[in-house]
């Protein structure tokens, strides 16, 4: 725990001017609910992914969550269904700019693709990078496919990216 | 005044780690209580008014995370970023203002989450006094020393509040310290910041309190025992605490003056049946008890001494058990409003005030009360 | 009984991308000061004080409570903090609204200000989102924004170009404001367009800078709005419309939140037209891209025909309704305070001191707050009071 800032001098123009940096990092411990859970415990042993239906009009989250906004009831982990890991691009980008990722406190390594999907079945989009770093190479409509870790953790870091697959 | 109604009120149980729980999920559980004990549905909602605090849930626009379990996809949802009895008062703003028939309020921490020592050291500003490494147990430290050479308030006195506190907890089904301690537990209890003993700081906790407010015509529709706002002022003190009275809390002062003034009181400890006061430590309640004027300034200690703030007292303070029970840092203003919101449509069972009709809750943001906020409720049965 | 609600102060800082000669609390009264003095109030003429910032950004927990007395005349008065992302200052305006409407105080000063340069926005906004669904493949605000680009310029097959022309009217617009942040008088299509891609398909002038500021407001009930000004830009009203906690659980290209809210506050304000009925609009567009889709949301134009407000020149200075005679958000975004400055703005043109910025005879103003998981905020201001 560094508390003590860190003084520098810098010149502009004509005047003398003080910055202090500060380098304190908060660490937090979330809870990630009842249904991340069970998903990462799936995914580990079984390398499958569950999403939330909602008991009351039948929307299926992905990813799974304990609350359906639009008829704001419970979902447990009851409520959770198998959807497959393949789906289709509706929306993509290339990050392509340097930022801090606040969870390595480093910067993120770019360029990198990152795109929204929705999965078969599902009624939601999620966003998750995908191997492509060529935006000509990218299309809306495109089918994409999760690819899995050979040795699963059971964090999201077992499906590092998802790829564009051709379907015949 | 009869314009503005809390119509009902829902709590979780306070503690120390809710760790299966979501903020979402746990802000959830709240909101279906509402629903349920109104016979509403989420369509009945005019708006919702949150407080939350970015540092505390580790999340910039902490409110994005609760969107869908306080039901506000396509509806008005706004943050106070700070106390919950602030956020209140704005969904009393909104329902004045004739826009809104109903305000559903919320204000959720997970204490758990986060570091509580670092999140409370930023409250200070970077330039001299956070390399301090003050938080708010030094803070208070500060405070409480001031207090008692000032005034010669013993350490018996102080110690006092916080067994009246955790003894009333004992009757509050929602609190997180349901433990009766001894004068002699805090008063032997570690030195955490001179003359502050450990037990005369509050626990962290977790937990989530909401509540339904509406104007008169749907209160009628909608609870048999509304509680209605009869007095509002908030009053905030210096930054520094080298700027401030640290031996008397003049912003809490200010703002019950205010307050007081709304709903017409001049002798608070008679008029008053029943109070909820923000114990931050042990000598704030003390303190409190004095710029409330429930006693002359430097009385903090004596009036305790009376027996005055018991719960068979001629104004019983904390009769939940207070901040020093149960402490979801933003949520702890809005449980102020709502157990005296209980207190006052008698429903607080084993806790229970006889006879409540005029109840006081006041709020704080900041350190050692720099923000603060003092409500007068009336009516009920 | 409810109060009318008048705007009868405003101060801006110049916008700028970093004010290394004042700290945060002297950058806030700066802003503070002028909004006094535009007003000729005196600090203890102030019921309350509402401050909005992201406490994250800079790194200050409970912000206000350093703001609110030591750059704000909060010592002895209420100081609240509202904070909702990019929403923050319409958050901030609307519940300055309330604090007044409501009866409860007569006179109110909200300020909004950001000094983004002394922490990271980028880092500080991707902590907005889903510790375990989102923040990992998240870069900040630009990513999704980028993503809401694709999916619209796929769905109705729209030009970048004609994005492009968002930000030559937005920057060239700048060049009227003192206090923008990027002014630039000559920008042409050609700079936007060979500037470098940065999220596919935005380009680096596709979107907004980052900047530091502070923007303060004086709200006054009828009686003292009155005796304060001449020409206090009255509240006709206000609306917020926000969306699901995941803001791409559904398709990011028509911002149903302004959709919603616009109706609401078009209906109160008894706007039928939006065109016609409204002489200027301030909307908060943090890319090119989005100035087109939320325009369409708004009502402005068919869905997808955002480009014809640009092409026909209606959203030009000197058209039927000028969009951003500021610069808007693609000149200046200092965060906390960018939606009230749209407020603030719109106050400007129907008080008529716009100076080289004003658009004549405006007499209703609309400003757009955008943020959090695509929510909107609506603010409708008149010349008159509303009846
Ligand atoms: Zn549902």
């Amino acid at each position: 725990m560094n508390l003590r800032g860190e003084y520098k001098l810098a010149k502009k123009d004509r005047e003398d001017i003080f910055e202090i940096r500060w380098k304190t990092d908060l660490p937090y411990k979330y809870s990630i609910g009842k249904l991340s859970v069970k998903f990462f415990e799936v995914l580990k042993k079984e390398r499958k992914l569950l999403g939330s239906k909602c008991p009351e009009c039948g929307k299926v989250h992905f990813p799974p969550r304990g609350v359906c906004a639009e008829c704001v009831v419970k979902m447990t982990v009851d409520d959770m269904v198998e959807v497959p890991p393949r789906g289709t691009l509706v929306g993509f980008t290339v990050i392509n700019y340097p930022f801090v990722d606040p969870q390595t406190g480093g910067m993120r390594p770019f360029p990198y693709g990152y795109a929204l999907f929705q999965l078969d079945g599902t009624d939601t989009y999620t966003m998750h990078f995908l191997d492509e770093k060529d935006h000509t190479k990218m299309e809306i409509g495109q089918r994409v496919e999760a690819v899995f870790k050979d040795e699963m953790e059971g964090n999201l870091g077992d499906i590092p990216y998802f790829k564009i697959i051709k379907e015949g | 005044m009869k314009k503005v109604a809390i119509c009902g009120i829902a709590q979780t149980k306070y503690e120390e780690q809710k760790i299966d729980l979501t903020i979402s999920e746990l802000v959830f559980e709240v909101v279906k209580e509402i629903h349920n004990k109104l016979n509403i549905s989420n369509d009945d909602i005019g708006c919702v008014i949150s407080s939350s605090n970015d540092f505390n849930d580790g999340r910039t626009i902490a409110n994005m995370a609760i969107q869908d379990a306080v039901g506000s996809v396509r509806k008005a949802e706004s943050r106070v970023s700070g106390d919950g009895a602030f956020a209140y008062v704005y969904g009393a703003m909104r329902i004045l203002s004739g826009e809104y028939d109903t305000v559903l309020i919320v204000s959720h921490t997970k204490c758990s989450e986060g570091d509580q020592y670092l999140i409370n050291n930023s409250i200070f500003d970077p330039f001299f006094q956070r390399h301090l490494g003050l938080d708010q147990i030094s803070a208070a430290g500060l405070m409480a020393n001031m207090y008692m050479t000032k005034y010669g308030i013993s350490e018996q006195q102080a110690a006092k509040v916080v067994v009246k506190n955790r003894k009333n907890a004992m009757l509050n089904p929602y609190a997180h310290l349901q433990q009766k301690v001894s004068l002699e537990d805090v008063l032997e209890s570690p030195m955490l910041a001179f003359p502050l003993k450990e037990l005369e700081f509050p626990p962290f906790s977790d937990g989530a309190v909401a509540m339904l407010i509406a104007n008169e015509e749907k209160a009628k529709e909608l609870a048999d025992t509304p509680v209605w706002l009869e007095g509002y002022g908030s009053c905030t003190d210096a930054y520094y605490l080298g700027h401030r009275n640290m031996s008397d809390l003049v912003g809490l002062e200010g703002a019950a003056k205010e307050a007081y003034k709304m709903a017409g009181i001049s002798d608070p400890v008679n008029q008053l049946d029943v109070a909820e006061v923000y114990d931050a430590f042990s000598t704030h309640e003390l303190m409190s008890y004095e710029a409330l004027g429930f006693c002359e300034k430097g009385q903090g200690g004596n009036f305790i001494d009376t027996g005055a703030t018991e719960l068979e007292g001629s104004i019983p303070v904390n009769p939940s058990g207070g901040v020093l029970s149960s402490n979801p840092t933003m949520a702890n203003g809005l449980i102020r409003v709502a157990e005296i919101a209980l207190q006052l449509m008698g429903k607080a069972e084993k806790r229970q005030i006889a006879d409540a009709n005029i109840g006081l809750a006041n709020g704080m943001n900041g350190i050692c009360s720099q923000g603060n906020c003092v409500l007068i409720f009336g009516g009920g049965k | 009984m409810p109060e009318k609600v008048g705007i009868v102060g405003i101060g801006q800082t110049k916008f700028t991308s970093k004010r290394r000669d004042v700290n945060i609390p002297e950058m806030v009264y700066e802003s503070v000061k002028m909004a006094l003095d535009d007003a000729q109030l005196e600090p203890n003429d102030i019921d309350a004080i509402l401050i909005g910032n992201m406490d994250h950004f800079e790194g200050i927990n409970f912000s206000e409570m350093w703001c609110g007395i030591d750059a704000a005349p909060g010592y002895m008065k209420p100081v609240v903090k509202i904070a909702t992302g990019g929403t923050t200052g319409s958050s901030l305006g609307i519940c300055g609204y309330y604090n007044v409407a409501s009866g409860i105080y007569d006179k109110v000063l909200v300020v909004g200000w950001e000094k983004l340069n002394e922490g990271g926005a980028t880092t500080g906004i991707i902590t907005a989102f889903d510790p375990v669904w989102e923040r990992p493949s998240l870069a900040g605000a630009l990513g999704p924004l980028a993503l809401m680009a694709n999916m619209y310029m796929n769905e109705f097959n729209v030009s970048p170009e004609t994005a492009a022309m968002v930000t030559v009217k937005n920057r060239s617009n700048a060049a009227n404001n003192p206090f923008a942040h990027l002014q630039m008088p000559n920008i042409t299509l050609d700079y936007v367009m060979s500037s470098q891609t940065i999220s596919y398909p935005l380009r680096l002038h596709d979107c907004c800078p980052q900047s530091e500021g502070a923007c303060a407001v004086i709200y006054a009930n009828e009686k003292e709005a009155k005796r304060i000004t001449d020409n206090p830009a009255w509240f006709h009203s206000v609306a917020t419309s926000h969306y699901y906690t995941f803001g791409c659980d559904d398709k990011m290209y028509d911002l149903p939140t302004a959709t919603f809210a616009s109706k609401k506050a078009y209906k109160k304000a008894g706007i039928k037209d939006p065109i016609k009925d409204l002489d200027v609009a301030e909307v908060y567009e943090p890319t090119s891209w989005a100035e087109l889709s939320w325009t369409e949301a708004l009502g402005f134009a068919e869905p997808g025909k955002g480009g014809n407000l640009l092409r026909e020149g209606i959203s030009q200075m000197g058209g039927e309704l000028p969009v951003n005679p500021s610069g808007g958000v693609l000149s200046t975004n200092p965060i906390g305070a960018t939606a009230l400055v749209r407020i603030a703005e719109a106050a400007i043109q129907v008080m008529d001191r716009g100076e080289k910025r004003q658009v004549p005879d405006a007499e209703k103003a609309l400003a757009m707050g955008f943020g959090g998981s695509l929510w909107t905020e609506l603010a409708i201001l008149g010349n008159e009071p509303p009846r």
